[in-house]
């Protein structure tokens, strides 16, 4: 059984409604880009597995999006069977033209149940519809729903043990679908088709009695303020701001709890151990390396609240809109726009949400910029480089300190290489015709907690399941090469280690930069992720503190670094792209290896020059 | 922000009534029906598919700040570039049909 549905039209808040899960969902068309598995257990017999689909509004496969929802509903999707059923999801405020999808969907041939999502929303702005009428029209059972409140549930559930006691259907060749209607098998040409195809529908919303609703007054008079001419840009400044001012300041206080919480555990546990390798590697090794990474968690979690709430009230549509102008001037547009703001927080999801663009050198570019968009990895390399080398002092009045300026310059110097790279890079490999832009304004909705809430459980969740996997191995790996050669009862010095070796086989590359050997490691262990260098120098110094008495990692770095080599470093993680999910997100999304290896070296080359000149100049 | 209303472009019919425009040059809260969409099929399409079909009627209700048009289709709103409202061919609605 799968979804499917144009894009907004709450296919995923049905999905999450009928199988207990939780999807991301928002007020943004385009959320959901992969297909997601579910299952629907029903009253004392068996489940049904259901397919969550991105929204499409067609079949012609010119977007990632229609191409993933065809493969899947022609049956060629990996491990999923061809479905047995479907559930077309629209919103009933704007039926008619979300009705375009019906006809290439009813073609599929296979049992079909249409929801009219949104139904008290159509109601409340005094629209009508005649479903009866509706469903005999078409020929497919209609069904009224809410489903953010859960209404018309137990109609489609029906429906779905409808389909469950019927069995699966006999295997069946695979469904065509076109989007273009054949009439005795002339296709016409593309818009002559459209235009029968809409014809059709606006018969069969007259013989429904459909009345459209009227315009939501409220988001007429949000739009007032919003997209005026003068308040418009500034309001969407002060949300930009406001976003940043919340990751920067309001999180610090949750995140010194956060530490104290990992410093105080760290101490309790290592009081009650032996003092043996065992805690060696758990204190110095796990506690040190996960926990300093643990610490952004307070930042991410008020950073996906924030894009939360953006998509979930329509806001971030209008913001696209504003956007625009700006964008398509360096070689983007407006739909980059949430992309680009995602990149700050990770650039994984920001490169999935890149498939809202739907011009693909658009997408294409908005995907190569991604990385330069200062992500949170790189925040921890930030604050404690920062924190260590410059000092806190009042720089332009008493607002605007010297460590906040530093902090605002780095992000800077990303967004300028993006915006630079955006420009040259339409301009010569991916140049052609200006691309096409439009962005449909959802009205104004209120975000639930409930869907906001499970974005930020889902938010750390994937965040903590990295910090254990990725950044746990790493730091087990890194504590392991420094017990060598000797072993844990007689552990080296970490620079006679193999670890203190590798570090040494590189370090020429690195030390025009101004960087040692410890640097060195970190570099190459911040490959798998940007943040894990936290962890490894927290590793590498508290294994060569173990025996003087800890230091803090910033007093460490002071005597291994001078000012000009830490500027340096800070401008490396600006430009490189030291993340190996990053990596492969942008190998699965432009299907091949080119863009990815074409991206990493341009940006370590980048990187390396950067760094350079920065440790020459100061 | 009003934009000067209806400097005709297209072809002036028998009867002298000059009816097509593009959909740049009409004001706010003038509702006005598609006649042709002069862009390359890759750039219609997604345009054919949120029902911005040859026939129907459309109404520019606000710009963005930066001048683009929003406008009303079906009751959905659509945000646009002014270059493409450049290139969608409109006509008062119930004006006689050129063909």
């Amino acid at each position: 059984m799968a979804l499917v549905g144009p894009p907004n039209s709450g296919k995923t808040t049905l999905y999450n409604q009928l199988t207990g899960l939780r999807q991301k969902v928002a007020n943004y068309p385009g959320v959901t880009v992969e297909k997601h598995l579910g299952r629907i257990v029903l009253p004392g017999r068996d489940t049904v597995e259901i397919v969550d689909l991105p929204g499409v509004n067609g079949f012609s496969a010119r977007t990632l999006d229609e191409k993933v929802t065809r493969e899947v509903l022609e049956g060629r999707a990996d491990g999923i069977r061809a479905p047995d059923a479907l559930i077309l999801v629209v919103d009933s405020t704007r039926l008619e033209p979300q009705l375009m999808l019906v006809e290439p969907v009813l073609e599929i041939g296979v049992p079909t149940l249409l929801v009219l999502n949104m139904a008290d929303e159509l109601a409340a702005r005094e629209g009508e519809i005649d479903d009866a009428a509706l469903a005999e029209q078409l020929g497919v059972t209609v069904v009224r729903a809410n489903a953010r409140a859960g209404e018309g549930l137990d109609e489609i559930r029906e429906f779905v043990e409808s389909v469950a006691e019927r069995g699966p259907l006999p295997p069946r060749p695979c469904p065509v679908i076109s989007n273009v209607v054949s009439t005795g098998g002339v296709s016409l040409p593309v818009v002559d088709a459209f235009a029968a195809r809409r014809r059709h529908i606006r018969e069969v919303g007259e013989a429904a009695r459909y009345r459209p609703p009227q315009p939501s007054v409220l988001s007429q008079r949000l739009d007032n303020l919003f997209l005026h001419r003068v308040w418009g840009p500034l309001i969407f400044l002060g949300v930009v701001i406001l976003v940043f001012q919340a990751i920067f300041t309001w999180a610090v206080p949750l995140m010194d709890g956060v530490e104290w919480l990992i410093a105080g555990s760290g101490g309790w546990l290592a009081d009650r151990l032996p003092d043996n390798w065992f805690r060696s590697l758990l204190i110095d090794g796990v506690w040190a390396g996960v926990g300093s990474v643990v610490i952004f968690l307070p930042q991410i979690l008020i950073l996906f609240l924030f894009l939360g709430i953006l998509e979930d009230s329509g806001y971030m549509a209008r913001a696209a809109v504003i956007a625009d102008r700006a964008m398509y001037r360096v070689g983007l547009q407006g739909r980059a726009f949430l992309p680009l703001l995602s990149g700050y927080a990770c650039a994984i999801p920001a490169i999935l949400a890149a498939r809202t663009v739907e011009d693909e050198r658009d997408r294409l570019a908005t995907i190569f910029v991604t990385p330069f968009m200062t992500c949170s990895a790189r925040l921890p390399v930030y604050a404690l480089l920062i924190a260590a080398f410059i000092p806190d002092r009042p720089l332009l009045g008493p607002f605007v300190g010297a460590r906040a300026a530093t902090l605002l310059g780095l992000y800077a110097l990303g967004a300028i290489a993006a915006v630079v790279t955006a420009f040259v890079l339409k301009r010569t490999f991916l140049k052609g015709q200006p691309s096409s832009f439009m962005m449909e304004l959802p009205p104004y909705r209120l975000p639930t907690p409930r869907s906001l809430g499970l974005r930020m459980v889902d938010r750390s969740r994937i965040f903590l399941k990295r910090a254990g996997k990725i950044i746990l191995a790493v730091t087990v790996v890194l504590w392991l090469l420094a017990q060598f050669p000797g072993g844990p009862d007689n552990p080296p010095a970490v620079e006679d280690s193999a670890l203190g070796t590798i570090g040494k086989v590189i370090e020429p590359t690195i030390e025009p930069l101004g960087f040692d050997w410890r640097i060195g490691i970190g570099l190459v262990s911040s490959l798998a992720a940007r943040e894990v260098i936290v962890g490894t120098l927290g590793t590498i110094y508290g294994i060569e503190d173990a025996d003087e008495g800890s230091m803090a990692l910033q007093e460490r770095l002071q005597g291994s670094l001078d000012l000009g080599a830490a500027v340096a470093l800070l401008v490396f993680f600006v430009f490189a792209l030291q993340c190996m999910s990053t990596v492969a997100v942008m190998k699965r999304e432009t299907a091949g290896w080119k863009w990815p290896i074409l991206q990493f070296s341009y940006m370590l080359g980048l990187a390396w020059v950067g760094a350079f000149l920065a440790n020459w100049l100061i | 922000m009003k934009l000067p209303v209806a400097t005709p472009v297209g072809y002036a019919g028998p009867a002298g009534a000059v009816t097509e425009l593009s959909l740049a040059q009409v004001g706010l809260s003038q509702e006005v029906e598609l006649v042709r969409i002069d862009l390359p099929v890759e750039q219609m399409e997604p345009l054919l598919e949120r029902g911005l079909l040859p026939g129907c009627r459309l109404c520019p209700v606000r710009f963005s700040p930066s001048g683009d048009p929003i406008v009303l289709v079906d009751g959905v709103l659509l945000a646009l570039r002014k270059e493409m409202a450049g290139c969608l061919c409109v006509r008062e609605p119930g004006s006689k049909d050129l063909a």
